[in-house]
């Protein structure tokens, strides 16, 4: 492990906005710290930073304990939620500061803010003031300069929550890109989940104050270990009661139960499908068109949740009566998760 | 940037201040005809607020530039040309400068501390800041009779050590210094405060050192704001009369600023020289003036 936290409490006052915090990151890998506002990300990654300092705990870089490195020795690069770029140096003073502050000559300077301009396409645009600048384009520069100094490790605080959808997915991407052919170590803080499965190797869930869960993007999302973190992924809807639909083990005591879009299949009373006989009966409340597909809100067995279904399928009106036939669903005992599939599918494997 | 633009609102929103002037001195607000009702109004208001300050301000520096030079070019220079005159420009100079930079430093360690760290005690600090503005100039030089007088405990200890405070200069340089404490802190403290310590973090991850990062990032935000509190500070600091004239114990040629000659020169009815010493002030505060007002000009500018 290359960044390690062990053990790691954080108080303020009485509130805790780090609570056992244990987890550690691979050289090289792009890692997503995702959970709900003020579950604590940005703390952990000001302790990382050494902006702030843990209660107890150990936070070790490189195999080295650096809990009492101050902030300026860590070799670290930080990207602020709101960039923090100097405003009164240009773009080109900015990027070359933590260069200038370590001394470098001149000339070295020059080549690698120049190069650094370069990779972040805002050439021409080395003597603008950040207020001169559009939010993406800060943006850049606030990634520029904190990989000016070739940092280690780069931490990045919700770098793209102020740039509009559009813009923040090129945006992403092309940070994916230029972090991966970098190579830095990188931890970037969001509440967006689409954000982190799109672009993290790793994703580590917070939820007030503790780790939920770490794991690959698909592992979190297909095998949620938690309560929260199966409610937290997907656009989760929760049953009021699993048992009125059929073939599903009973489980006695269970707390909640959920179901994501693509875990159900609506069907008008008149289309075909292998498992119509094992649906339940629903009746459509509401449509919204997504664009690539059409989101129902159906209720049945008086459960109220979301399927979706394609452009080319036939459209579904309101207070339509449908099937709607779930293959499987979460619940959550405590704070563990099962997947529970529809039996009628094992069945017919079996006869098959 | 803005330390509290956490969400998109304000985050956008700076994009269009975020050239936005340092100075915390706004320039008149001319407020729109329809607003307030007829030009009758308007006029009135404005005439009102002429008269006032014609009244107020203007006539009484009539007053002093013409009973100045009421006898004549000559007697005018021979007034301001008398040794304890001299003596009065010299040590009201030399404490405003003292007083300048004492409260230059002590400002800004002051509003640096306030405003980017967390400690104990950060409120304390601030009420303390601000304690002699609302204490009397009168009260503030009778506690430093009584710290440093003849009945103080420390006494023995500063006339072992040759050290005269009180009836000296060195109380005059402490009077003055106590009455003008916050005017440069209280000018950097909200340019601070609404800049927050992104930036300052931002250049400590970078590996800046204290200094580098006061030099080239917190410098720059407080420049205008720092000097203007200076002109204030130094207009203040000439002007003091109630600390300093307890504390001076009115030693002609030795511990008499100018505003305390102009009172002994009253005093003794002597009332041109009075009025001559008087202009060197009014000169003085006229200059203050300008160096303000082009301050607020270039600092508006630059932002
Ligand atoms: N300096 C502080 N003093 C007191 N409480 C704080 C301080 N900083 C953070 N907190 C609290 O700690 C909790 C975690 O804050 P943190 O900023 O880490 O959340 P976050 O996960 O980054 O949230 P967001 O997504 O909204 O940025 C919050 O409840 C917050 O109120
Ligand atoms: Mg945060």
């Amino acid at each position: 492990m290359y960044i390690e936290l062990r053990d790691i409490n954080k108080s303020y006052g009485d509130f805790k906005a780090s609570d056992n915090v244990n987890f550690g990151i691979e050289k090289g890998k792009l890692v997503a710290l995702l959970g709900p506002s003020g579950s604590g990300k940005t703390t952990i990654l000001r302790m990382i930073a050494g902006l702030e300092h843990p209660d107890s705990g150990d936070i070790i870089i490189d195999g080295q304990r650096v809990n009492d490195i101050p902030a300026s020795k860590r070799g670290i690069g930080f990207v602020f939620q709101s960039y923090a770029l100097f405003r009164y140096m240009t773009v080109f003073d900015n990027i070359a500061f933590g260069l200038q502050v370590k001394k470098a000559d001149k000339k070295a300077v020059q080549e690698r803010v120049t190069e650094l301009i370069k990779l972040i396409g805002l050439e021409g645009f080395e003597n603008r003031y950040p207020s001169q600048l559009s939010g993406g384009q800060r943006q850049r520069v606030a990634f520029a300069r904190a990989l000016a100094p070739n940092p280690q490790v780069l931490l990045l605080d919700e770098p793209f929550a102020a740039i509009d959808a559009k813009v923040r997915q090129e945006l992403r991407r092309w940070l994916k890109e230029m972090i991966r052919k970098l190579g830095v170590t990188s931890i970037f803080v969001t509440h967006d989940q689409d954000e982190a499965l799109d672009v993290a190797d790793e994703i580590i869930v917070t939820n007030s104050g503790r780790i939920e869960q770490t794991g690959s993007p698909l592992e979190i999302y297909r095998a949620p270990a938690t309560a929260f973190t199966s409610s937290f992924f997907g656009q989760t809807s929760e049953l009021e009661d699993y048992t009125r639909f059929k073939f599903f083990d009973r489980v006695d005591n269970y707390d909640k139960a959920f179901v994501r879009p693509e875990f159900i299949k609506m069907t008008k009373k008149d289309e075909i499908q292998k498992y119509k006989n094992s649906a339940a009966e629903g009746i459509v409340e509401d449509i919204a068109f997504r664009g690539n597909y059409i989101e129902y809100t159906v209720n049945s067995n008086g459960s109220t949740f979301i399927a979706h279904r394609a452009l080319d399928e036939e459209k579904v009106e309101v207070g339509e009566k449908v099937d709607v036939f779930i293959y499987r669903l979460f619940i959550t005992v405590g704070n563990e998760v099962r997947l529970l599939k529809n039996g009628s599918i094992r069945e017919e494997m079996v006869v098959i | 940037m803005n330390a509290v633009s956490k969400t998109k609102k304000s985050l956008f929103a700076d994009t269009s201040v975020s050239k936005a002037p340092v100075m915390s001195r706004e320039g008149s607000v001319s407020i729109h005809e329809e607003t307030t009702g007829s030009k009758a109004v308007k006029y009135l208001l404005i005439g009102i607020s002429v008269l006032f300050l014609f009244v107020m301000l203007v006539l009484p520096l009539i007053t002093v530039i013409t009973e100045a030079f009421k006898k004549g070019f000559g007697e005018y220079f021979k007034a301001i040309s008398d040794p304890d005159t001299a003596s009065a420009v010299t040590l009201t100079l030399k404490a405003t400068v003292i007083a300048v930079l004492f409260n230059t430093v002590f400002g800004v360690f002051a509003a640096w501390a306030v405003t980017k760290f967390r400690f104990k005690g950060k409120k304390i600090l601030v009420t303390l800041i601000d304690l002699p503005v609302t204490v009397s100039p009168i009260i503030a030089g009778l506690i430093y009779v009584l710290t440093f007088g003849r009945q103080s405990t420390i006494y023995p200890f500063l006339e072992e050590h040759g050290l005269e405070v009180v009836y000296a200069v060195p109380g005059i340089i402490l009077a003055t210094v106590f009455v003008t404490f916050p005017f440069i802190s209280r000018e950097i403290i909200p340019v601070l405060e609404a800049q927050g310590t992104d930036e300052e973090e931002a250049a400590a991850m970078m590996g800046a050192d204290g200094f580098t990062i006061f030099r080239r990032i917190t410098f720059p935000h407080i420049k205008w704001a720092l000097l203007y509190g200076i002109v204030l500070c130094s207009a203040r600091a000439m002007g003091e009369f109630g600390a300093v004239s307890v504390l001076s114990g009115h030693l002609r040629g030795k511990t008499v600023t100018l505003p305390l000659h102009v009172e002994i020169l009253f005093g003794d009815n002597k009332f041109m020289p009075a009025f001559a010493v008087s202009s060197i002030l009014v000169l003085l505060a006229v200059m203050i003036l300008i160096i303000r007002s082009i301050v607020e000009y270039i600092g508006k500018d630059r932002g």
